[in-house]
């Protein structure tokens, strides 16, 4: 290995010397506002994201098995995290819910926190002890698959039951999500209802898409109203998310961690290992399926030549570099967006190599570091060409950390 | 589509309507901060607006917090337990350890949360004073408003507090051990039938209908304002030292940029953004201008119509005027809806 670092600006040139910007930067100093970063990493996870979901569709053929499978883990994910001494605690805590707030209610502020944090923008519409609703504008994660939905609702059931342990007993509220993006529809909207006071017929737990009792007093906002930006991001709530109870993040405080570590990948992957523990699945068939679903995922997105010359137009690529170094770059902007740490060993015409901190890459899931090198792998063949390859090299690389290689390579069985 | 979440609804319209016509209970807990100390006097004088210091044991007093610039950062009730003792009501206990911690310097306190060792409950409207009498050891007749006495409810020791958040001339708060709180219920629930009292459950008339009705402030009407501007200026201590002062003070001398006033909006089924929901709240124009935002907007039962407050630039509008909110027609009124 060359460990050869060349043709690319030292990151650190020019600090203090000019007025700093709030970005990120490609080797070639491009730079991708704060603003941009955090949409990117967004929708880059989104995409991932509906990749593994295919690969969930190809392992578990059945639509209900599937949503049985994701609601579940996702609820009992979801009351596992909020038990966890003092998370349940913070939570109140920080969303200044008050201690006569009865019953479970409180817990729409947590999603609606949630929500602004991956950059959800929309309203609350009501807030009350018997009925609660959300409408969302945007959602990076409506590509992903409506499975995804039904289960993201059932992780706000869990965190609104498991919070409501903390106070007095008092009526429970019982989220659907009403209308999807992922579904086509304009919004997502949660509507969540007392069962006391607005009766309904039972329902099994990935049933959780309505129909509502109260549908008449949804709120709709047209599309002329809707908005397109998280409060943060807006200077009409002053760049800074404020709830109904005072809780306020400026967008230093509020994208990050989360942006980075909530997606759809947190919901299916832990469902993968519900389902390899229950023996539904086999860990070596679903690791291949992720394998090939996201090699080819990778492939597509570069397949289009326009894609490939949009790519490096944003990158800043020099027109004589058409080599690893294209395919280091793009992976960079993603490290950097998501704010995973890294290290460049080699940044070369023949070669590119970073060691990535293994925990913040995997964001402690089973098979998040194989899906992103199944990807990354694919990506290579199509934004440089097939002569060169994107592997782990694990030879004397320390353990917490991926080591990643680009390079040219023959495989005669690629 | 749009349906009044309030004005169809018999249950909310009927707790709301038990408080201003019988009576209506509710667990109304609150944050508390005990601060004690030679100088609690002095320092909760130094952190609130309005004079603490002079208060008698067992009165209290509603008065705002500030921060260097004059923006309300809490508005709170201070009770004088003891001498060297107070109970500060709030509900951003945390963000208040933190402001003390602050601001604590050489003052001679101690502060401590005590939320988890209290519950509340309101017991308010014509017939609460009724049902406190029915419950307590010492009868409460003489009990003047903003003050706080120990009592007994059975065997259990409670404190009663004559005052509310609903604009009713009676009202109280009893204040129980948390682990008794049960049973102050139970009795609550075993006496409020023979005064036509009842249960009031539902949040959204504790903390909007009712307190706005009577144009009190709910926690997101007040952010990033100051007293000037919101009528909270009455009481304020100008002849003492309190954080906030020197920036309060030249806003008196320049004017407040900003009112609140309040709107009604006699369309049923609307679609208004306020900020009460968080968000911006939905902009008020004039002339194509933005002259302001819809802090809340809620209903007032006793009119039997939407009602709400604007924050709006001073003398932008006046009680009277129509504008349009969202294409619903609203009226200016005053900030009351009693």
């Amino acid at each position: 290995m060359s460990k050869k670092i060349d043709e690319r600006i030292p990151r650190e040139l020019g600090e203090g010397v000019l007025p700093m910007h709030a970005a990120i930067k490609s080797p070639w100093d491009k730079l991708m506002s704060y603003h941009d970063a955090a949409h990117y990493v967004q929708r880059y996870q989104g995409v991932i994201s509906a990749a593994i979901m295919q690969a969930f569709r190809i392992l578990v053929p059945d639509y209900v098995d599937r949503s049985k499978a994701i609601c579940k883990n996702a609820y009992n994910r979801l009351a596992y995290l909020n038990r966890i001494p003092g998370v349940a605690a913070y939570q109140t805590t920080e969303n200044n819910t008050h201690p006569f707030c009865a019953g479970n209610f409180p817990g729409a502020m947590i999603g609606d926190a949630g929500d602004e944090c991956l950059l959800m923008c929309g309203r609350v519409n009501d807030f009350g002890t018997y009925r609660a609703e959300k409408e969302l504008d945007v959602c990076y994660w409506d590509i992903v698959g409506s499975e995804l939905c039904r289960s993201t609702t059932q992780s706000l059931q869990a965190c609104a039951d498991v919070q409501a342990e903390l106070r007095r007993k008092g009526p429970r509220l019982e989220f659907h999500m009403v209308e999807a993006k992922g579904c086509g529809d304009r919004h997502c909207r949660i509507v969540a209802e007392s069962r006391e006071k607005y009766p309904m017929p039972e329902h099994e737990q990935w049933e959780c898409f309505g129909p509502v009792a109260t549908a008449d007093q949804i709120k709709y906002t047209k599309e002329e109203d809707t908005v397109k930006e998280s409060m943060i991001f807006r200077e009409e709530c002053g760049y800074r998310f404020t709830n109904g109870t005072n809780w306020e993040r400026d967008p230093k405080s509020s994208v990050y961690p989360l942006a980075s570590t909530s997606n759809g990948a947190c919901y299916i992957l832990p469902t993968f290992d519900d389902l390899v523990r229950e023996g539904t699945l086999d860990a070596d068939e679903v690791t291949r399926v992720l394998k090939c679903v996201c090699e080819a995922a990778g492939k597509a997105a570069f397949g289009e030549f326009y894609a490939r010359e949009g790519l490096r137009s944003w990158l800043g690529v020099p027109r004589e570099i058409d080599d690893g170094r294209v395919v280091g770059a793009y992976i960079e902007m993603y490290l950097q967006s998501a704010r995973i740490p890294y290290d460049i060993e080699a940044f070369n015409k023949d070669e590119v190599v970073y060691t990535i901190d293994r925990m913040a890459l995997s964001n402690r899931l089973n098979r998040m570091i194989d899906t992103y090198l199944a990807y990354w792998y694919g990506a290579t063949k199509t934004l440089v060409s097939a002569e060169w390859s994107l592997w782990e090299d694990a030879e004397g690389c320390p353990e917490d950390k991926v080591r990643v290689r680009i390079a040219k390579k023959i495989d005669k069985f690629c | 589509m749009y349906k009044n979440i309030y004005k169809y609804d018999d249950m909310k319209r009927s707790e709301h309507m038990a408080v201003r016509t019988t009576a209506g209970w509710y667990l109304w807990t609150h944050e508390l901060m005990e601060v004690k100390g030679a100088d609690a006097a002095a320092f909760l004088d130094y952190v609130c607006a309005n004079p603490i210091a002079n208060l008698a044991v067992g009165r209290e007093r509603y008065t705002t917090m500030l921060d260097e610039s004059a923006e309300i950062i809490d508005d709170v009730v201070v009770f004088r337990m003891a001498e060297e003792l107070f109970w500060v009501s709030t509900l951003f206990v945390n963000a208040m350890k933190g402001w003390f911690d602050t601001h604590k310097g050489s003052y001679q306190i101690e502060y401590e949360n005590i939320t988890p060792k209290w519950h509340m409950f309101a017991v308010q409207g014509p017939r609460s004073r009724d049902i406190i009498n029915a419950l307590v050891a010492e009868p409460v007749d003489d009990q003047r408003f903003f003050s706080i006495r120990d009592n007994r409810i059975g065997e259990l020791p409670v404190k009663i507090n004559r005052a509310g958040f609903t604009g009713e001339k009676l009202g109280y708060e009893i204040y129980v051990a948390a682990d008794q709180a049960d049973a102050i219920e139970q009795a609550l629930n075993e006496v409020s039938p023979k005064f036509d009292a009842r249960q009031v459950t539902e949040f959204q008339v504790m903390a909007w209908t009712l307190p706005t009705e009577a144009g009190f402030y709910y926690m997101r009407d007040l952010r990033h304002t100051n007293p000037l501007e919101v009528g909270l200026d009455r009481g304020i201590g100008w002849d003492k030292d309190f954080i906030g002062k020197d920036a309060l003070l030249k806003i008196r001398e320049k004017g407040p940029a900003r009112e609140m006033v309040g709107f009604t909006v006699e369309e049923a089924d609307i679609h208004i953004n306020g900020k009460h929901l968080g968000g911006p709240g939905e902009a008020v124009c004039v002339d194509g201008e933005e002259v302001g935002r819809v802090s809340k907007i809620v209903y007032g039962y006793v009119k039997d119509t939407n009602i709400g407050y604007i924050l709006a630039k001073k003398g932008s509008l006046k009680v009277g005027d129509h504008v349009s909110i969202h294409g619903h027609e609203a009226v200016i009124t005053e900030k009351s809806f009693l």
